[in-house]
């Protein structure tokens, strides 16, 4: 297996980086000290008691962001071996090359019409004057005086 | 194809030199780890004009051997509600990609010891470059499965935009990387080096008119989770990110792992833009000259580096994405073709270029609609996200769940 030869120093690599990580965490398991308690496992949030659960659902811009990209992930798989052989294919090369990032970008121009890659808030250049109706007490109302969620 | 020294098979002397460079590149990470972090603290202090660290050491130079012993003497934590496993093993996730990045990397010219042509670097793969691609996105999972396993909200925050934005940034790192092999015709990174060999007017940053450069640079910074695109960690808003979590040295190894990358993108720049070790040597031990130029190169990129998170306030989150999706991702494709075309001949590269102008006008007009569609949805969100507004309201979907 001749070919794999050149990956032998990557797993040298590999293994010293695994071991010095296995071993810092290691010795630091044996040097640091070991004082359990309550807080210290409860999730940080800034000083408050946590009231609230995690979140179980995010927004679907993130699952669609996911998605977008492998599409243009594969383009970039199909790319990656046209390049390396492109002197070869010359016109050819380039007509089908043309026509592939045509279908991507088309889909592309597709998607930013829609919006899908928008992520800013509905409404720009909201005014920053005072809202009428928006006071100290109905924010204490809407928040909660302990900052937790008034339901 | 491949690493010359392995051509005649793998003996004793060859197993040494390969185990020489393995090490000779792990302690130089660490090494310069160390000092990048030290060189960007008293950049940064100078520039913000304070004195920083000045304690340990001459010019507080030990600052980060200091902070790593610190963090070593500290309590490991594991959160009650966190995922036992997959909290342990997100650091190594994080950090080993890291170091292995690094191998591909020519730091300096072509030797022979022992009979043996060695290439001063710690492995010439054929795929080369595409590991630099590959192992960067492995480094995602470090950084999205330790906010998912923290079970905290800020860290899981945190490492759903680290992952959204690191793949958003990757297709236009992938696309910059095509316009090199382009020019450059070969993964190995060596081929690449060699390609732009004996001038500088043989660099690919000026032999593909600095483009791809720009774009290769501000991708990977912000792969890097560096500012000006630290939202992953936003202190202000995330408390710290993905890593709020974690303390002692699973922290470190985060630490680590980020400016250990940030030597790594910057050493990748040299190697892709910059013609890696070349430079004009001289005949006294030619050996190091070579090894110079790149760390010159190399120091001057980490000071852009350090520089830009001095400048720039951090993106939001729309910015973000709109850099990178609207701009880099068309703008690189666009480069990628005329590079392409011109190097069939002038008239294609001219042709193409009229094509990529329409194409930029319809790409104008679509942003258009879109946020028309969007003014005209107005404040009432559509679900399922049809232009309303995106926020993380986290309250919002937890009543659900409580």
């Amino acid at each position: 297996m001749g070919s794999l030869d050149s990956y032998l120093p990557i797993f040298v690599l590999l293994v010293l980086g695994v071991l010095f990580a296995a071993l810092s965490i290691g010795v630091s398991r044996l040097l640091g000290p070991r004082r359990p308690h309550a807080a210290k496992g409860a999730p940080y949030e800034c000083g408050i008691v946590p009231t609230n659960e995690l979140p179980r659902r995010f927004p679907v811009r993130f699952y669609l962001i996911a998605m977008i990209f492998v599409i243009f992930d594969i383009e970039i798989i199909f790319l990656f071996p046209w390049a390396v052989i492109y002197d070869q294919l010359g016109r050819f090369g380039l007509v089908e090359v043309i026509v592939f990032a045509g279908a991507v970008f088309v889909s592309f121009i597709y998607l930013v019409a829609d919006g899908a890659l928008d992520w800013g808030p509905a409404r720009r250049a909201r005014s920053f004057g005072s809202e009428p109706g928006r006071t100290t007490e109905s924010a204490v109302r809407r928040v909660g005086a302990a900052g937790g969620r008034a339901e | 194809m491949g690493d010359p020294l392995f051509a005649h098979g793998v003996g004793l002397s060859v197993v040494v030199i390969v185990l020489v460079r393995a090490l000779v590149a792990f302690g130089f990470l660490l090494v310069a780890v160390m000092l990048m972090i030290w060189f960007e603290r008293k950049v940064i202090s100078d520039m913000q004009n304070r004195i920083g660290p000045n304690r340990t050491g001459k010019f507080g130079i030990l600052q980060t051997l200091a902070d790593g012993a610190k963090l070593m003497f500290k309590e490991d934590l594991l959160p009650e509600r966190a995922d036992r496993v997959v909290f342990r093993l997100a650091p190594f996730l994080s950090v080993v990609p890291a170091f292995l990045i690094f191998a591909i990397v020519p730091v300096g010219g072509v030797v022979t010891i022992a009979h043996h042509v060695v290439e001063l670097q710690v492995a010439d793969p054929p795929v080369g470059i595409l590991l630099v691609l590959a192992l960067s996105s492995v480094a995602v999972y470090g950084v999205m499965l330790a906010g998912w396993s923290s079970g905290s909200k800020y860290p899981l925050l945190g490492s759903v935009r680290a992952s959204a934005q690191m793949i958003s940034y990757e297709a236009a790192l992938g696309l910059t990387v095509v316009t090199v092999i382009l020019e450059s015709h070969g993964l190995s990174t060596r081929a690449i080096v060699d390609s732009q060999a004996r001038y500088f007017w043989h660099w690919n940053a000026l032999r593909l008119w600095f483009v791809p450069f720009v774009i290769f640079f501000i991708a990977g910074t912000a792969e890097l989770n560096r500012p000006p695109f630290d939202l992953a960690e936003g202190e202000s808003e995330l408390g710290g990110g993905f890593h709020t979590e974690y303390s002692s040295m699973r922290f470190a190894m985060f630490y680590l792992a980020e400016y250990m990358n940030t030597i790594t993108m910057s050493a990748v720049v040299v190697t892709l833009f910059f013609g890696g070790p070349d430079g004009p040597g001289f005949h006294v031990v030619r050996w190091l000259w070579p090894i110079l130029w790149f760390l010159a190169k190399l120091v001057v990129f980490l000071y852009v580096q350090v520089w830009i998170r001095a400048a720039l306030p951090r993106l939001r989150y729309d910015q973000l994405m709109n850099l990178g999706w609207k701009w880099l991702i068309p703008i690189s494709l666009g480069w990628l073709l005329l590079v392409a075309a011109d190097q069939i001949s002038r008239d294609w590269g001219f042709g193409v270029f009229g094509g990529i102008i329409l194409a930029g006008i319809a790409l104008a007009r679509a942003r258009t609609t879109a946020r028309h569609r969007r003014e005209n949805l107005g404040g009432e969100a559509a679900p399922g996200g049809d232009g309303g507004p995106v926020v993380l309201e986290l309250t919002d979907h937890s009543a659900g769940g409580g």
